[in-house]
């Protein structure tokens, strides 16, 4: 089990990495693919088949094609290519490093406590539970947000065709 | 296939052009894990089975789209974005026909799925999801049409249409890798129509009598099969629909249709 979750962890700082190095956008974005779809790995080891499944769904089946989309769509494949550094690569390494080992020192120590392992036990009738009770108000809140966007997407589409 | 030529163009990413088929072809077997075959033949028995096999069977299109951007073609461009447009627009009310099913039977679980349709109507007509008055039918039609333009069938197979874009997202594939495209695809017609055998026509139950001779994974492939038969009648009765029709008939009759479906279904619910 650790081996794969190393093996899995591996994998994803790699392809992370290809996601912000590789020169040609759409070899970043099969990068991000991989990526996302190794961390819904991941979800699923720590338990949480259910998040996993969704993961795919929503961010690997959906939001990612539609970005291939978009690329396909802007951009052709020769010109595809592209700086990724600028003159304060060296100053964000080391701002993103330091944010990121703040990151992990703060949930080591909040997890030491609470964290065990919950096992390999079905979530997704717990998940409808907490959605449609206790957390009924936050659902709501962030679907009518969703819902806004939304709208306002369409408008804003609409707006820029009338000139 | 195996002794043809493996050409890759010259205008081609050889690495995109290399693994397009391979990420089209290798969900469509993964999907297959939480198929129940018969009455307790279940590869892996997924607490989140349709779930499962709804978000990996997307992971396709990826397939689809690198080979179209990775030919370096423009009409296998244009079909990998036509096949973007389209499987990401049908998914949609795919996955919202599935939902009255999992609202009356309270499981995403194929197999307990099939385990409650196996009961009977006045003690001889088989209950499955099917015959459910008005929801049971149009549910089906939405998942057939749907399932129909998710695995790029003929009336809505515009990402490769042959006449108007060569062959579309394949056609610079050839030998093996042109095979394994197909593969996928047609794993895909069996996928879609076990998944209809499971969820709506009652998985291994036989038709008249519970548990008679006939075993139960006989029944199940007689009905994916049949299934299968009438995905090949579409592919030779229909024309190839246009792609502005295609999305409005997705977006403006299959989209509202299904979510009148869901609303008929609470209510059946709150009813009984």
């Amino acid at each position: 089990m650790s081996l794969i979750f190393y093996v899995f962890g591996a994998l994803l700082v790699l392809s992370a990495l290809g996601v912000v190095l590789l020169k040609n956008v759409f070899h970043s974005a099969i990068a991000l693919v991989m990526a996302l779809a190794l961390v819904a790995g991941i979800f699923v080891m720590l338990g949480a088949d259910f998040l996993g499944a969704s993961q795919i769904l929503v961010y690997v089946g959906g939001i990612m094609i539609i970005m291939l989309f978009v690329i396909m769509l802007s951009q052709q494949p020769v010109e595809a290519l592209q700086r990724q550094v600028n003159e304060q690569w060296l100053l964000a390494m080391i701002l993103s490093i330091a944010i990121g080992a703040g990151l992990a020192e703060g949930f080591k120590k909040y997890f030491a406590y609470h964290f065990k392992s919950p096992g390999l036990m079905p979530t997704s009738v717990s998940i409808g539970r907490l959605l449609l009770g206790e957390m009924i108000v936050p659902f709501e809140a962030v679907s009518l947000a969703l819902l806004a966007a939304l709208v306002g997407a369409v408008l804003f589409s609409q707006e820029q065709k009338d000139k | 296939m195996f002794f043809k030529e493996d050409i890759v163009p010259q205008g081609a990413d050889r690495w995109i052009h290399w693994l397009a088929p391979v990420a089209a072809c290798a969900p469509a077997f993964i999907c297959f894990a939480p198929v129940p075959f018969g009455r307790d033949i279940v590869p892996v028995d997924l607490d989140t089975g349709v779930l499962f096999i709804l978000a990996i069977s997307g992971l396709s299109v990826i397939g689809i789209l690198m080979g179209g951007w990775g030919s370096g073609n423009k009409y296998s461009m244009l079909g990998g974005v036509r096949a973007a447009a389209q499987l990401v627009s049908y998914e949609i009310p795919r996955v919202l026909s599935v939902v009255p099913i999992l609202m009356l039977y309270g499981t995403q679980n194929l197999r307990l799925i099939t385990m409650a349709q196996q009961a009977r109507w006045f003690n001889f007509f088989p209950k499955w999801f099917v015959f459910y008055p008005v929801i049971g039918q149009i549910s089906f039609l939405i998942f057939l049409i749907c399932s129909v333009a998710e695995t790029n069938r003929t009336p809505f197979d515009i990402p490769e249409a042959e006449s108007e874009l060569v062959a579309g997202f394949h056609t610079e594939f050839s030998g093996l890798k042109f095979a394994f495209f197909f593969l996928a695809e047609y794993a895909y017609v069996f996928l879609a129509s076990a998944m209809a055998a499971a969820l709506f026509f009652g998985g291994g139950d036989g038709l008249w009598v519970r548990g008679g001779i006939i075993p139960s994974w006989l029944w199940f492939l007689a009905k994916t099969s049949v299934l299968v038969f009438v995905f090949l009648w579409f592919r030779w009765t229909y024309p190839r629909l246009r792609v502005d029709r295609l999305m409005q008939f997705c977006w403006k009759f299959l989209l509202p249709w299904s979510f009148i479906n869901i609303a008929l279904t609470g209510a059946w619910v709150l009813v009984h």
